[in-house]
């Protein structure tokens, strides 16, 4: 194609005039293909740099910004840090989140005595991690959440909550990537606390510098 | 889990609004005296200046609704020949509880109108379809969603709800917690009328009614056309669409501002952060504030790769359904590529939500802009090797040259805008006419070609992604402006999370801005984007209260697509499906 200049600004795109040889058809044919055959080429000496990857065996990695399942963080003590405030369930867009609050006789705190993401509800926006006053809920990098039934979908506290001390690096969005460490209250998110081994190995990070986020 | 107890039905019930100012906008002054100007030429009766709008605005009495349309469009001066939109909004406790709105277009002046017709529940109004055939769909669809009826339109069907639903969605007192089944029995059996060149024909063909989709693979969605044919030649089409339909605008209207976004999202999917833009800069044109540079810069350079990306698939799909697969693969690696830097922004790839209003969720990541340049010298690549297999082949050239023309007259009428109308030999770009995010300060021509069929709509295509590259490449080279990417407004902005977990004032107003929302002025708001298939408009009327009024969008293919069954009249099977590629209609953004 070939651009003519009409105006300031807007330029007219004309097609091509066609060759006698290339109204024959199959010269453009044979062309096309000598193309097709120099990548194919090209790809069979370079196979590494193939941009198709064999999952399940192997993972694609995503951003430490990814959106995957949710988790809810703990204190030093083994409480969880939700204080069933309502802040996320009245962020999310989806309506997907459920929370019952309880009291602690003992501490005077509330916490969540239920709490429930309906993972096929969930449209993993993030607004949850961004209305999250306590630094609670946190996505991860898991992205895989095939279920068998509609009633594995919902999730409660017992597949939510993760041990104190839990590591940031397998995690996806989270308010400041770890950057901010929270003072005033027990217990931290992780950050300058020795790392466990992680729980999803499949997040060990293949090539950490190729989808790096901040 | 009940998790429609948050939907209310209206009359709203609730605490009263705590804003009430009333919305004036930046450039009132300018408007308001254009549409004096307007009304000095036109010299019409029954119009009436409103002033303090955002647009020339004026109200129409609904008998002369036709005489002021032919009067707009046949003004040797003013020439509004470009009906854009046509929507309704619903005030239950008014007197006349309806207003039905018109924006026109003119491309020889390059300004907008805005016509307001009130009408009280058992009004009816005359059709305006004979003035501008492009309102066709658009007063089917406030039909819809309305109930407002329309004389003299000659096919006044739903077309976004089903045939089995009752009531109209958008009236305020409609509840939305209602399901309506359609069974089998009520679906509409749709007989396309037969064009009138054919009408007296007769051939030796028996002529035979076909049902192509909602459900089939060239129709990139659900969209379900039948055609009549007569041997192969299609002698009447008609479309159905609503198969996709998620009820954006009465979904907006029970969740707030900033929960919008997700789902604007879902609109054009190919191009998600140009919704995003669209919808925030709406928003924030109602709340009178701007983005910090910074925020800006990120929002255009993320919106030219988004462009690229709605163009790639358009035109890799378009060459799959003519059998081209290679083209395919070529086309969607940097597509992928693109989406790879999308996630690492915001940790989505189809669906990032990455806007707010105000500014970004989150900064970029430091590399951004090598990540931006790596692209930016990637993607020529693959155009080129698509323009080597394509651009001379005859094989390919025979299948979309001449197929499914439109006139530019027709084009314009119909409301056509973006690439398809490029196409057609019209230089309207929302980008150079009305310029946004700064726009007028990069160096970029817009593509036309002649002809207007499939050939002339993949050529603009493929330039415009060359002309996005040109503009990326100027902004890579001016780099980030420094500062924050998130207004300095706690009412607008939610607090850094340090503050919010340190200090009270910051945690207060971070529980007032998730609870209460954004409470922009009461007024209403037009603001438009160039999308990846043309205008994309969102109107905001706010009431004060921290959920939209109403949100109404002008998805540029729902104006497009309109047209197809007449593009295709008289063209085969194959053509229909090439023709439909090159539209590029994206079923969450025509069935809203």
């Amino acid at each position: 194609m070939a651009i003519e200049r009409v105006s300031p600004g807007v330029v007219k795109v004309v097609p091509n005039k066609l060759s006698v040889s290339e109204r024959l058809y199959i010269p453009q044919v044979l062309a096309g293909m000598v193309l097709t055959l120099r990548h194919l080429v090209k790809n069979l000496f370079n196979m590494k740099g193939l941009p198709t990857i064999s999952y399940p065996e192997v993972k694609r990695v995503y951003s430490e910004r990814f959106r995957g399942r949710h988790i809810l963080t703990t204190r030093e003590d083994g409480t969880t840090r939700c204080v069933a405030c309502f802040m996320c369930s009245t962020a999310c867009p989806a309506e997907c989140i459920t929370i019952e609050a309880g009291e602690d006789e003992r501490t005077r705190e509330k916490f969540p005595q239920r709490y429930e993401i309906d993972l096929l509800r969930c449209i993993f926006c993030g607004y949850c991690v961004d209305a999250c006053p306590e630094d609670a809920i946190y996505m991860t990098r898991d992205y895989e959440m095939a279920i068998d039934t509609r009633a594995r979908s919902v999730v409660g506290l017992r597949d939510l909550v993760v041990p104190p001390n839990f590591p940031v690096e397998p995690m996806g969005w989270r308010p400041y990537y770890g950057s901010i460490e929270k003072h005033g209250t027990a217990g931290g998110t992780g950050v300058g606390q020795p790392k466990r081994e992680a729980p999803f190995a499949d997040d060990a990070p293949l090539n950490p510098d190729l989808y790096r986020g901040a | 889990m009940s998790t429609l107890t948050k939907f209310s039905a209206i009359p709203y019930t609730g605490p009263a609004p705590t804003n009430r100012k009333p919305y004036v906008p930046a450039d009132v002054a300018v408007h308001d005296a254009r549409g004096a100007v307007l009304a000095e030429k036109l010299q019409q009766s029954a119009m009436q200046q409103e002033t303090g709008q955002d647009l020339p605005t004026f109200i129409v009495d609904k008998a002369a609704i036709v005489n002021v349309l032919t009067a707009l469009r046949d003004h040797p001066e003013l020439r509004f020949t470009m009906p854009l939109d046509c929507w309704g909004v619903d005030y239950p406790r008014r007197e006349k509880r309806f207003d039905v709105l018109y924006q026109l277009y003119s491309l020889q002046n390059n300004e907008r109108i805005r016509l307001k017709v009130m009408l009280a529940e058992d009004e009816s109004i005359d059709s305006g379809i004979n003035v501008f055939k492009g309102l066709d769909w658009f007063e089917r669809e406030v039909w819809d969603m309305f109930g407002i009826r329309f004389d003299g339109h000659p096919n006044l069907r739903r077309i976004l709800t089903h045939e089995a639903f009752q009531g109209h969605p958008l009236r305020k007192d409609y509840d939305p917690a209602q399901r309506w089944l359609l069974t089998e029995k009520d679906v509409a059996q749709l007989t396309p009328v037969i064009d009138d060149r054919f009408k007296d024909v007769d051939t030796d063909f028996e002529r035979v009614t076909l049902n192509l989709g909602p459900s089939h693979p060239a129709t990139h969605g659900t969209l379900r056309i039948v055609v009549t044919l007569d041997g192969e030649t299609i002698i009447g089409a008609d479309q159905e669409i609503g198969y996709l339909h998620r009820c954006f605008e009465k979904m907006s209207e029970t969740h707030t501002y900033q929960q919008v976004i997700p789902f604007t999202d879902r609109l054009n999917y190919c191009s998600a952060i140009i919704n995003n833009v669209g919808y925030c800069l709406t928003v924030e044109k109602l709340l009178g504030i701007e983005a910090p540079a910074r925020a800006q810069h990120v929002r255009l350079m993320l919106s030219e790769f988004m462009r690229i990306a709605d163009h790639l698939v358009c035109i890799g799909t378009n060459l799959v359904d003519m059998g081209a697969l290679t083209n395919f693969w070529y086309l969607f690696q940097p597509r992928e590529e693109i989406y790879g830097l999308i996630e690492a922004c915001c940790g989505a790839r189809l669906l990032p939500s990455y806007l707010r209003i105000g500014g970004l969720a989150v900064d970029v990541p430091t590399d951004f802009l090598q990540k931006a340049q790596r692209l930016v010298d990637m993607i020529p690549k693959y155009i080129d090797d698509v323009e080597k297999l394509v651009d001379r082949n005859k094989v390919f050239l025979d299948r979309v040259v001449g197929v499914a023309p439109i006139s530019p007259e027709d084009a314009i009428a119909y409301g056509f805008t973006g690439p398809c109308l490029r196409a057609c030999g019209v230089p309207f770009d929302v980008r150079k006419s009305n310029p946004y995010i700064g726009y007028e300060t990069y160096d970029f021509d817009i593509p036309i070609a002649e002809g207007g069929d499939t050939y002339a709509r993949y050529l603009v295509r493929m330039e415009e992604m060359r002309q996005s590259l040109r503009i990326l490449q100027q902004a890579i080279d001016r780099g980030l402006p420094e500062g924050p990417v998130m207004v300095d407004n706690p009412y607008v902005a939610l607090p850094p999370k340090e503050k919010v977990y340190n200090e009270m004032e910051s945690l207060i107003y971070h529980f007032k801005l998730i609870m209460h929302g954004i409470q922009p002025p009461v007024g209403e708001a037009y603001f438009q984007v160039e999308g990846g298939n043309g205008e994309l408009g969102f109107h905001v009327v706010s009431d004060g209260t921290k959920n939209p009024y109403r949100v109404r969008v002008r998805p540029p293919c729902f104006a497009i697509y309109q047209a197809f069954g007449k593009m295709i009249t008289g063209q085969t099977i194959p053509d229909a499906v090439a023709a439909l590629g090159s539209l590029n209609i994206i079923a969450g953004e025509l069935d809203h």
